[in-house]
């Protein structure tokens, strides 16, 4: 269980949320700049939080009254950025064993890889890979470092059509599965559905509504929601 | 002369006037190398002024270029991670003495540690008389010389995606490894540029040295003042000291070339 409460002020805007995620995914929706970014940013420790907590399975990340602060290397968050932020100058193997170094942290990627069918490009480094590569690689790199929590922030936005049908099913497989709370910012109602948990929509800074999905779908909780939904019925 | 044939010579301006600079370039070098016959050379480096500056040089530039890295890098990283006035501060520091005549620089330095300096009777307490011994042209060349690696560095650490530092961190990278792991490795062009120009720039340093460390054979004399030195005496040695270091320079600018190629063919593979 993740539980938080933030209040970010940055550049002039203020995030300022609440929310809970259980294990499994749970999606982030919202308009550009309702803060879904800065809310995984701020989880990952990477964004100053003037006022808040955070609580990941009991354990305070975070905890401002409290001066407590776990540095971003110890909270086990795992995050998979936009752009992937893979390390250009390592292989694939290097990549994904990063975050456990050592055989066992060897063996634990090894299997990852395998799953998530990475084997064959161990050896390349991610600018010979393809889009769809390279988030499989991010995916692997967060999950072999076996995080308590993950955050995706646009897992499918860079891809091409084809690929994302294929990283989306590989998604809606792999997340049910870690049983960690995961956060999976989108764009697309697709996605949502897909991914079948709880809706968290963002809008203007603040937590507007958090719903299981049929609800959201039912009686969306905003104009933005209800295009939202309404887009993917046209869409598909 | 028709108004036609001045507008044709006046055309002809700028390509004269561009072949007048590189001429200005390459006729000195020219001249030193025409004028040295390989006896000259061989000769020259064997006289014992040549020797010992050589020795000299060698040992002071890797020393200079040693403190540079350990002390630069820390405050080149500090630098671009935290820009705001007192980053403005510092980068003005590292900017004048890439700026100030040497000869001030000299003068300067002799202010700060000289014996009547500002730290000198300090330092002499410590047992540690700086001016005049070798130390002294190591700070010298660590004072003219350090800047060029900490611009290049930081412009280099700037440019460094941070989310793939935030990355590391959410895969539980502590500084040092994310240092040695991801900075350093993604920088390492920029650092190399930055420590060979640096290096080139302390083996050439000769103003501060001369008025901070003197002109002593075997104990500040390096390549630069035997080259002044022999000057007065025998021209042949200086001739071939000359020549030397310029060699070293085009084998500094050759390094850098290829160090981009290199760089250029890893990136694309």
């Amino acid at each position: 269980m993740l539980e938080l409460e933030l209040e970010v002020v940055r550049d002039g805007f203020t995030l300022d949320v609440q929310l809970s995620a259980g294990a499994g995914p749970t999606a982030l929706v919202g308009p550009n700049g309702a803060g879904k970014s800065t809310v995984l940013r701020a989880i990952l420790g990477a964004v100053p939080v003037r006022r808040g907590r955070i609580v990941l399975d009991g354990r305070t990340l975070l905890d401002t009254r409290q001066r407590v602060d776990v540095p971003t290397e110890e909270r086990r968050v795992a995050w998979v950025p936009q752009e992937y932020a893979l390390f250009p100058h390592l292989t694939v193997l290097e990549n994904v064993t990063f975050g456990v170094p050592g055989p066992a942290g060897r063996a634990s990627a090894g299997a990852v890889m395998d799953q998530l069918g990475l084997a064959p490009l161990r050896s390349r480094r991610p600018g010979a890979l393809s889009g769809g590569e390279r988030q499989k690689v991010a995916l692997a790199r967060a999950l072999a470092a076996e995080p308590r929590a993950l955050l995706l922030d646009e897992p499918l936005a860079a891809l091409d059509a084809d690929t994302r049908e294929m990283t989306r099913a590989l998604l809606v497989e792999t997340l049910p599965r870690l049983a960690i709370p995961t956060l999976v910012v989108t764009h697309e109602m697709r996605d949502v559905i897909a991914l079948g948990g709880p809706v968290v929509l963002l809008e203007a800074g603040r937590v507007r509504s958090a719903t299981a999905l049929d609800a959201f779908r039912a009686s969306p909780p905003s104009e933005f929601a209800r295009s939202l939904v309404t887009r993917a019925v046209g869409g598909t | 002369m028709s108004p036609r044939t001045g507008a044709g010579l006046l055309g002809l301006l700028p390509a004269t006037a561009a072949l007048l600079m590189l001429a200005l370039l390459a006729v000195p070098l020219f001249a030193l190398v025409v004028s040295t016959s390989p006896g000259d050379l061989l000769e020259g480096l064997r006289h014992p002024l040549a020797l010992s500056a050589l020795r000299l040089s060698l040992f002071t530039t890797t020393t200079s270029l040693a403190l540079t890295l350990l002390l630069g890098t820390p405050l080149a990283w500090w630098m671009a991670r935290h820009p705001g006035p007192a980053e403005r501060v510092a980068a003005t520091l590292v900017q004048l003495p890439i700026v100030v005549p040497p000869a001030v620089s000299g003068l300067a330095l002799l202010l700060a540690f000289g014996r009547r300096g500002l730290l000198g009777p300090a330092l002499e307490q410590a047992g540690w008389a700086l001016p005049f011994t070798t130390a002294a042209v190591i700070v010298a060349e660590l004072f003219v010389s350090a800047p060029f690696y900490i611009q290049s560095a930081v412009a280099t650490f700037r440019r460094l995606d941070e989310d793939l530092l935030w990355a590391a961190r959410s895969l539980g990278a502590g500084p040092a490894r994310r240092f040695f792991r991801v900075v350093l490795p993604l920088s390492r062009p920029g650092v190399v540029t930055g420590a060979a120009l640096s290096w080139a720039r302390a083996l050439g340093e000769f103003g501060a040295t001369l008025m901070f460390a003197g002109n002593l054979q075997g104990r500040t004399q390096t390549l630069p003042l035997a080259i002044y030195s022999a000057m007065e005496t025998d021209l042949r040695p200086a001739k071939a000291l000359s020549i030397l270091l310029v060699t070293v320079a085009l084998a500094v600018l050759v390094l850098l070339g290829r160090g981009t190629v290199v760089e250029a063919v890893r990136a694309r593979a």
